[in-house]
């Protein structure tokens, strides 16, 4: 299986953290949040359509609501492979990252 | 939605979970992002932007949230053009692969399809060039719409029809400069004297057209010089500006400037100098010359002096450059009162006197019907007729295409509820059938444009001309094919592509098809449509060419064969014409020779208002035409008379005789006309004889009065007996080179002649059935298309029929009758329309054909006989095809 981005990656674990509220506009404000960088809904929708393409997530869609001109929201969720590929991808980076203590900031 | 939120969610909680204040996005911004973002139907994505934008609008202000809302637009925008391309790429290559498979599969539909479309792009390229060619008459002037030629009338202030003519006075010209500060410029030409002139140069000489013109007429034409300066090229007397072509006849590569020429006719001589070379007047152009004389050459010369400073001769075509096209009307409107100045008369006198109008340059080739003015000009009315005729085979032509591409559906249904299965929706097949059909429409250009190269040379014989087709030069034509052939796709396939596009995908794939009926009904109607169109064409060949046949054969009341005209151009040869005619008579191949200025074939001088006095007394003013014989002309011609006698030189008192013919006889009343007395150009003459009347103009005119007066010396005409033609034209060339030097030897017959009379009806005549042929084999294309349609889809209906026992005439004409009755049908509605074109166009003549009935039986037959063969030959193979084979298949 093809290893996740980045920003699959970090979409993957807003949407875990998110639970039940885990539609586009969280997530992108999540993401602000954390990186400290404005994403555009392009670079969500984007690794969102592939993830969902790629069976990593699931989605359904809510009751429309007046806050939203009327639209429904669409909400993900993990699936079974989403999770392990999180997982993986975790695995890998701890293998990456052991024994670099140089570059590690002293704590 | 009811579910718990998480606790995540309570942490970021967005200002989404608000209840919100009705902050609406901008209208318009919400549309384009809906039109983008359509994202498989359910739009969340525009509920994610719309839920920013008030979030920003509660915690910012409107103007921010409506500021970050639009910039989304402009954000999405790449993206959306990337998966646009990405998905209609894939889709046109499967559309590209379909048409490319359905035109293999059904190789002679498409082979007819296309040839009819090529062959009908073809003849409209075709007619087209030719039209955008008569229409650019003398577009080539850079001040194009700012000259204007002077026009006269013509006829008397009362009469019923006004008719202008282009001659005017010499002395007008430097009055119309000073006293019209809306004239730039006015220059006026005149023809050099007599109908030919040579050019010579030592021992070289040839006939060449030239004007007298002055520098002005350079500067207001552009007729670029190539050597020479135009603003003094034609300043002094004896200056002659020649063309590239001239130059390069009399002096090959060498520089021609400052070399002397002799310019001669049968009037004028003069030795000049060259001063300027121009390149050659283009095809389009109304004025064509091979040179210009200086104007002073003309007006310096003493024996021509009469011509200037009067009112009276007016010989001159004057043009003239204003500062704006609209100059035209106010300079119209002034005229009386100029003339009044200058001719110290009443304004009323002047008006009666003189009238002006002032015609646009652009409008001298195609719409001035004028007497006598230079060039012949063409008529818009000819114009029109060809380009209807280049788009009713258009007409044909497209007709073919939907036809047989609706009559083909039934085999693409398949495909049709298959793409409609699988998610197609109407409006994409819709785009498919029409891109199939422009797609097609291309590929027929592609093969008209080939096809026009290679009828380019024949079609320009047909119509006379030079048409040259170069796009480079021309992108406009190239423009015009490019946007017709779309026009053309999209016209074909529009109606294809809704019929097939409406099928339902359930009835199509169980095999029925619910469109069938109206589908046949309209394919009908197009079929009667295609051969009416072509029924017209071909009656109006038929009546053309019924109509100069009658011209041809009419007894003109004389005879035109074995005569042979020469010409004579010069004042020396006039001379000796006498003695030409004394050796020529010694020969026995000479039956009879006349010096003689009129020819029976165009009698053209005018005599008005002459006053006659009729047996009663009564004084009756008419007019006639006339011209110069001698005693020989009634022999050559073989013109006889209706009583009295002929000129003889036994008569000494004949050279004050006249001829009259039983036309004038007529309108006067005379009962013994012999004796009586008309005036001539010196003095009054008598009538010594009634020659029959003959036509002596073209068949457009009845007969009019004309009248024979003794002398004249333009022609000799000569009636040889038949015999070796080139051997007697040899011995009239010695003969007459023998007696004249200085005159080429020219001749022609009077037949030819009498032939060129009608050369625009021959022209279109042939026109009209060459495009006939074409447009009745293109409608058969389709009726053949059409018939092996029917005969495919009743194979079995066949099969089953002739194991009944029916016969196989039997079944051919069953095929058979259904088509027959279309064109039949055809027939009832192109009658009509082509009695009533015919007719028209008969009354142009004063002597015509009647229409007869079986005009439109033999077009009817023709018709007839045509879709039978075309028809039969396919269903005599399904009537003849055995039925174990056509109903093995199950």
């Amino acid at each position: 299986m093809r290893l996740l981005s980045r920003s699959e990656e970090m979409v993957l674990l807003a949407i875990w953290k998110l639970q039940e509220e885990a539609y586009c506009v969280p997530i992108r404000e999540h993401l602000n949040t954390i990186t400290q960088k404005q994403w555009s809904f392009g670079s969500i929708y984007d690794p969102l359509e592939r993830l969902e393409r790629k069976g990593l997530l699931d989605s359904y869609l809510t009751e429309p609501t007046k806050e939203r001109g009327g639209r429904s929201k669409r909400i993900y969720h993990l699936t079974p492979q989403g999770q392990k590929a999180l997982l993986e991808i975790r695995r890998i980076q701890e293998a990456m990252w052991a024994e670099t203590k140089a570059l590690l900031p002293k704590t | 939605m009811g579910r718990d939120q998480g606790p995540a969610a309570q942490n970021l909680k967005t200002a989404a979970m608000f209840p919100n204040k009705k902050n609406k996005p901008p209208r318009l911004a919400e549309w384009l992002l809906r039109m983008i973002h359509s994202d498989k139907g359910d739009y969340t994505h525009l509920g994610d932007f719309n839920e920013v934008y008030n979030s920003i609008c509660r915690n910012q202000s409107r103007i921010q949230a409506g500021i970050w809302y639009r910039f989304q637009i402009i954000r999405s925008i790449p993206g959306f053009i990337a998966n646009k391309l990405y998905w209609s790429k894939a889709m046109f290559k499967n559309y590209l692969t379909l048409t490319f498979r359905n035109f293999i599969k059904n190789k002679g539909f498409s082979l007819i399809n296309l040839g009819g479309l090529a062959v009908g792009m073809a003849c409209f390229i075709l007619i087209l060039a030719y039209v955008q060619f008569e229409l650019s008459f003398d577009q080539f002037h850079e001040k194009s719409d700012r000259i204007f030629r002077l026009l006269n009338r013509d006829s008397p202030a009362d009469a019923n029809v006004i008719e202008y003519g282009v001659h005017s006075p010499d002395i007008m010209v430097p009055l119309l400069v000073k006293d019209f500060p809306e004239i730039v410029r006015v220059t006026r030409y005149m023809n050099f004297f007599g109908d030919k002139t040579v050019l010579q140069r030592d021992d070289t000489n040839f006939f060449q057209n030239g004007l007298f013109a002055d520098s002005e007429f350079l500067q207001i034409f552009t007729f670029p010089l190539l050597k020479g300066d135009a603003a003094t090229a034609l300043n002094e007397p004896n200056c002659i500006v020649i063309t590239e072509s001239v130059a390069q006849k009399l002096f090959g590569p060498a520089d021609p400037l400052g070399e002397t020429l002799t310019c001669r006719s049968n009037y004028k001589k003069y030795e000049v100098k060259i001063t300027g070379v121009t390149a050659d007047t283009p095809t389009n152009s109304h004025l064509q010359f091979d040179y210009l004389l200086s104007f002073k050459t003309l007006s310096s010369d003493k024996s021509t002096s009469y011509m200037f400073n009067t009112w009276n001769v007016g010989n001159f075509i004057i043009y003239m450059e204003t500062i704006n096209p609209q100059a035209k009307f106010s300079i119209e409107e002034k005229f009386p009162a100029f003339i009044s100045r200058h001719r110290e008369i009443s304004e009323e006198e002047a008006k009666r006197l003189i009238q002006v109008k002032l015609q646009p340059l652009k409008d001298i080739h195609l719409k001035s019907r004028i007497r006598r003015a230079l060039s012949t000009n063409y008529e818009i009315k000819y114009v029109y007729l060809f380009s209807s005729i280049a788009l009713v085979i258009l007409l044909i032509a497209c007709v073919n295409y939907m036809n047989l591409t609706t009559a083909r559906s039934t085999s693409r249904f398949k495909e049709i509820g298959i793409r409609k299965v699988v998610g197609a929706n109407r409006k994409q097949l819709i785009k498919q059938f029409i891109g199939e059909s422009v797609l097609t429409a291309f590929l027929a250009t592609g093969i008209a444009l080939a096809l026009v190269r290679l009828l380019l040379p024949r079609f320009a014989r047909l119509i006379a001309s030079d048409l040259q087709i170069n796009f480079l030069e021309n992108p406009t034509l190239l423009f015009l094919i490019i946007g017709t052939t779309l026009a053309v796709g999209a016209a074909s396939g529009v109606y294809p592509a809704l019929v097939l596009s409406a099928f339902q995908p359930f009835h199509v794939l169980k095999g029925q098809d619910s469109s069938r009926k109206r589908g046949s009904l309209l394919r009908n109607v197009l079929v009667v449509i295609q051969f009416s169109a072509s029924l017209v064409l071909i009656i109006g060949t038929m009546i053309i060419f019924r109509q100069l046949d009658y011209i041809k054969n009419t007894r003109l009341g004389y005879d035109r064969e074995h005569v042979v005209i020469i010409p004579i151009h010069e004042q020396e040869t006039r001379r000796k014409a006498q003695a030409i005619k004394t050796e020529l008579l010694q020969h026995p191949e000479v039956q009879s020779v006349s010096v003689t200025s009129g020819l029976p074939l165009n009698i053209r001088s005018r005599f008005l208002g002459v006053t006659l006095q009729k047996d009663s007394g009564e004084k009756i003013e008419i007019e006639f035409c006339m011209d110069y014989i001698d005693e020989n002309f009634l022999d050559v011609f073989q013109i006889e008379l209706a009583a009295g006698r002929n000129f003889s030189q036994g008569f000494p008192g004949d050279e004050k005789g006249a001829l009259v013919n039983e036309a004038l006889v007529r309108q006067v009343g005379w009962a013994e006309p012999i004796g009586k007395e008309i005036p001539g150009m010196s003095g009054k003459n008598r009538v010594i004889g009634v020659v029959k009347d003959f036509y002596f103009k073209t068949f457009h005119i009845e007969i009019e009065p004309m009248v024979l007066f003794p002398g004249g010396s333009n022609h000799i005409a000569v009636r040889i007996n038949p015999g070796s033609v080139p051997e007697r034209i040899a011995l009239l060339r010695t003969v007459f080179t023998k007696h004249s030097q200085s005159q080429p030897f020219d001749f022609y017959f009077l037949d030819d002649a009498y032939n060129r009379l009608y050369k625009k009806e021959q022209r279109t005549g042939e026109i009209f059935g060459t495009f006939a042929f074409i447009g009745i084999i293109i409608a058969c294309l389709g009726l053949l298309g059409l018939a092996s349609f029917s005969v495919e889809r009743r194979t079995k209906e066949i099969g089953i029929r002739k194991v009944l026992g029916a016969s196989a005439s039997r079944i051919a004409g069953l095929l058979t009758r259904e088509f027959l009755f279309l064109v039949l049908i055809a027939n009832v509605i192109a009658w009509p329309v082509a009695y009533f074109t015919m007719h028209t166009w008969l009354h142009n003549f004063a002597y015509r054909i009647p229409i007869s009935i079986w005009v439109f039986l033999l077009a009817v037959a023709v018709t007839l006989g045509i879709a039978v063969i075309t028809i039969s030959t396919q269903t005599l193979r399904a009537a003849l095809a055995n039925p174990v084979d056509t109903l093995r298949y199950e």
